[in-house]
């Protein structure tokens, strides 16, 4: 009996101190977040505004920064959380969220497993829509397929702005003549306000102030909705074989999880507890929500678990599909 | 539309604003000093502040900020050849070359009253070009951009110096710039060019590295070699002096000022043109206004017009590239890219709303960066003699610190050892390219207008087929490349023959 209860205390006492480890882990502390992106952008943005309101729900309040790790549309901030920080839970990052269909693709240079990464979650979906000028002649998806030569400016393959509408020109028959070459997608909004080109495919946070003034309207979106496109038609309802429905399909199921954030690998459990209920706090955290809607910057949790399905649901496609789909998208900016 | 006018001033003059401007102006004084460290990133990194803040503070922080680094990017260029800024690399050209005569105190005051009148004329024309700006706008389409970068190439030519195998090496630098814009991932196919399978090559070769590595590294080369100070063994009696020297220059040449800042303006106003290129134009253009072939072989040896004309246009260019980010929500240069950000963190549509809802904001704008540059050129002109005389320390004493920012400005680009091998190889590319006479403004200027050229080029023959030719502005700007072109050799022929009169 006597030797019962002591192991029960040596063992209460270990569990206790088990969370108390963990907490002391980040006390006095510096939590650095890899962005992989430059200053200013979208990813980066994101990145900090979580920064600062991180602190509050880690218990030992360390201090998190940004660091920014550009290049390579984000795969070397990739590669380096995967291999290179430290996975003891001081160290997470944000990255592209089509690395998932450039791993799947066996882009050159991609180094990293995104189903190995401790993931925190992503803070926010995005949904990708087809828009034209407000002048033009068509107002719906059917009235669309009818037009020739319909003009779409892009910044080139690997963006939404490019491969959304590729793959409508290549499985749903849309007659689109795509203009690559634009230098961000502001420059193909103002291509489209001075005639040079017709539509923009998106993002439909950036797009969103000009529908609201007036410029272009919207026609189709990918299968993530967001307040006020609910109602478009869905680009894979509109292929025309089985294999474009699963191309459109894979192409935009990574649009759920856009702005990603995962730890190393192999980060111990008890740590990415924290972290994770720390990310899922502070994306619920009034200011950050208050700060999120002045900035226009969407704010649409998914937990590690579902991000994990979605890249599980990517990685496992047949060769067929990852051939065909290697055909059309590249990864890129 | 003149009592908004005024409205705005008086709304720069409230205290809590001015207080904020002040704040920016301080930042952007250092930020645009210290070599590297980009008036891109350091707004990026002010925008978490401004939350709190209301719409005209906002931007009179951001502004105040960012409208005085290229003026004291020129401080930099002039008394250590290292670039301040991406923007203000032109300048080392003359501006170090006089700073050696140890003619630095002219070349700072001409830097400065010069980036002062360019300030001040891309501000008014931001606020003279609301009614006439969205036509305008429009009006250049991609042909156009693309003949205006084949315009901007053309200017090699003047930035060549003087003689045939002069021009020859221009154009063969200047091509070679071309060749180093298509490193990275194309636009058109998403394929891999030239980067060797190196992930950090994928963006392309960063104009910063490049920039530093280039002028930077040479200059130490060469200080390190030579042993004496920036200002060699020559007397000082013209260092300090030398700065009302240099703010009269820019009066009897104000002619040429006023030109530059007017290109300045035109090139900030055309979105995509970036930033880097008015500074090369303008330099040309000053190149260009040289009487005789005698004078032409000055430039880059220290005559004040070379450092006249870039630090014009490197001012007036913030005016011309918020022209595009206010009345269109699209952004002039990567910088406005980033304000643009901030407009929406405060809520602001940029649209043809900022030109009649939030007229008072935009003249706020306009009068941020003229008090903004007003006060930093003050304040500099004050601490210029100071300022000239480190061009007097020893070498030996200096180039560690030199040494030791080009590394620092150069790291920040991508926070990535690639920058720093970037900055050692085209250092090691720079010191051989002045050894062996070739120029490298050509070079500089191929490399930033590769990217415009190609991909503005790709866009005008898919849009339009080869019927873009055609257009009328195409047609003019295809003339005007003609005359830039031959320029030189046109003005020394009718030259040679008046000459021939007289005799």
């Amino acid at each position: 009996m006597q030797k019962f209860r002591i192991s029960f205390f040596f063992l209460l006492v270990l569990v206790a101190s088990v969370p108390s480890h963990a907490a002391s882990v980040f006390e006095g502390k510096t939590i650095t977040v890899i962005v992989g992106y430059k200053p200013g952008g979208g990813y980066d943005r994101y990145a900090r505004l979580i920064a600062k309101h991180l602190p509050k729900y880690i218990p030992g309040k360390p201090g998190v920064i940004v660091q920014n790790m550009p290049g390579a549309s984000s795969v070397i901030a990739a590669n380096h959380l995967f291999s290179v920080a430290k996975p003891d839970g001081l160290t997470f990052g944000t990255f592209n969220n089509a690395t998932v269909v450039a791993q799947l693709i066996k882009v050159e240079g991609v180094r990293f497993d995104l189903a190995k990464f401790s993931w925190l979650g992503s803070a926010a979906s995005d949904a990708v829509i087809l828009t034209v000028r407000s002048d033009v002649p068509y107002r719906s998806a059917g009235d669309l397929r009818k037009a020739k030569q319909f003009v779409i400016g892009t910044t080139g393959p690997g963006s939404s702005t490019h491969d959304f509408p590729a793959l409508l020109k290549e499985f749903a028959g849309f007659d689109f003549k795509l203009v690559p070459g634009y230098s961000s997608s502001a420059d193909v909004m103002l291509a489209v306000e001075r005639k040079e080109v017709d539509g923009r495919a998106g993002s439909f946070d950036s797009i969103k102030p000009f529908i609201d003034r007036g410029l272009v309207r919207p026609i189709l979106r990918n299968r993530t909705t967001a307040p006020g496109i609910e109602k478009l038609p869905v680009d894979e309802d509109l292929a025309t074989s089985q294999n474009g429905k699963i191309v459109m399909a894979v192409n935009a199921v990574p649009t759920q999880i856009y702005r990603p954030f995962v730890a190393p690998p192999a980060t111990p459990k008890d740590v990415m507890k924290i972290l994770r209920d720390a990310f899922a706090n502070a994306l619920k955290d009034k200011e950050l929500l208050a700060e999120a809607e002045k900035g226009k910057m969407t704010i649409d949790y998914t937990s590690p678990e579902d991000a994990l399905k979605v890249v599980a649901e990517v990685l496992s496609q047949s060769p067929d599909i990852v051939q065909e789909l290697t055909k059309h998208i590249k990864f890129g900016d | 539309m003149l009592d908004t006018f005024i409205q705005g001033l008086f709304a720069v003059f409230q205290w809590q604003t001015f207080l904020v401007m002040l704040l920016g102006i301080f930042l952007g004084f250092w930020v645009g000093l210290l070599p590297g460290l980009g008036g891109t990133t350091t707004l990026a990194l002010m925008l978490p502040f401004i939350y709190k803040m209301s719409p005209v503070e906002a931007f009179a922080f951001l502004l105040g900020m960012h409208s005085v680094v290229s003026t004291t990017g020129d401080i930099t260029s002039v008394l250590f050849g290292i670039p301040g800024e991406g923007t203000t690399a032109a300048t080392i050209l003359d501006g170090h070359a006089m700073a050696k005569k140890g003619e630095a105190g002219r070349a700072l005051g001409a830097a400065l009253m010069s980036s002062l009148i360019g300030a001040l004329i891309g501000a008014f024309a931001l606020a003279l070009s609301i009614p006439i700006v969205r036509p305008l706008v429009l009006t250049f389409g991609a042909p156009e951009l693309f003949m205006l970068a084949v315009v901007g190439v053309a200017f090699i030519s003047s930035l060549s110096g003087e003689g045939g195998r002069a021009l020859l090496r221009g154009i063969l630098a200047g091509l070679l710039g071309l060749l180093f814009a298509l490193v990275g991932q194309d636009p058109q196919a998403g394929v891999q060019r030239f980067t060797f399978g190196q992930l950090y090559l994928w963006n392309g070769l960063d104009l910063v590295p490049v920039l530093v590595g280039l002028f930077a590294i040479p200059e130490i080369v060469d200080l390190a070699v030579r042993g004496t100070s920036i200002a060699g063994e020559l007397p000082q009696e013209n260092l300090s002096k030398g700065v009302w020297t240099g703010v009269k220059d820019t009066f009897v040449h104000l002619g040429l000022t006023v030109r530059c800042s007017l290109v300045g303006t035109f090139i900030g106003i055309m979105p995509g043109l970036g930033g880097g290129v008015a500074q090369w134009i303008a330099y040309g253009h000053a190149v260009q206004s040289a009487r005789d072939s005698e004078e032409r072989t000055g430039f880059g040896r220290g005559d004040v017009r070379g450092v006249l004309g870039p630090g014009a246009a490197n001012n007036s260019k913030e005016g011309g590239s918020l022209i595009p980010t206010i009345a269109f929500g699209v952004p002039g240069s990567s910088s406005m890219a980033i304000l643009l950000g901030a407009f929406f963190l405060q809520g602001i549509s940029p649209g043809p709303d900022m030109l009649d809802k939030h007229l008072v904001l935009t003249f706020s704008m306009v009068w941020t960066m003229v008090v903004a540059n007003i006060i930093t050129v003050a304040v500099s002109l004050f601490f210029l003699n100071y300022l000239a005389k480190l061009t007097l320390i020893r070498g030996p004493v200096l180039i560690p610190f030199v040494l030791f920012f080009s590394f620092i400005g150069a790291y920040t680009s991508n926070n990535h050892l690639g920058d720093l091998a970037v900055l050692l190889a085209f250092g090691f590319f720079g010191y051989l390219m002045i050894r062996c006479g070739w120029p490298r403004a050509p070079l500089v200027l191929g490399f930033v207008l590769g990217r415009i050229a190609e991909n503005n080029f790709y866009i005008s023959t898919i849009r339009y087929g080869s019927a873009w030719v055609g257009r009328p502005l195409v047609l003019m700007l295809i003339s005007l490349t003609v005359i830039v072109l031959f320029f030189p050799l046109i003005r020394s022929k009718w030259q040679e023959s008046t000459k021939g009169e007289t005799q």
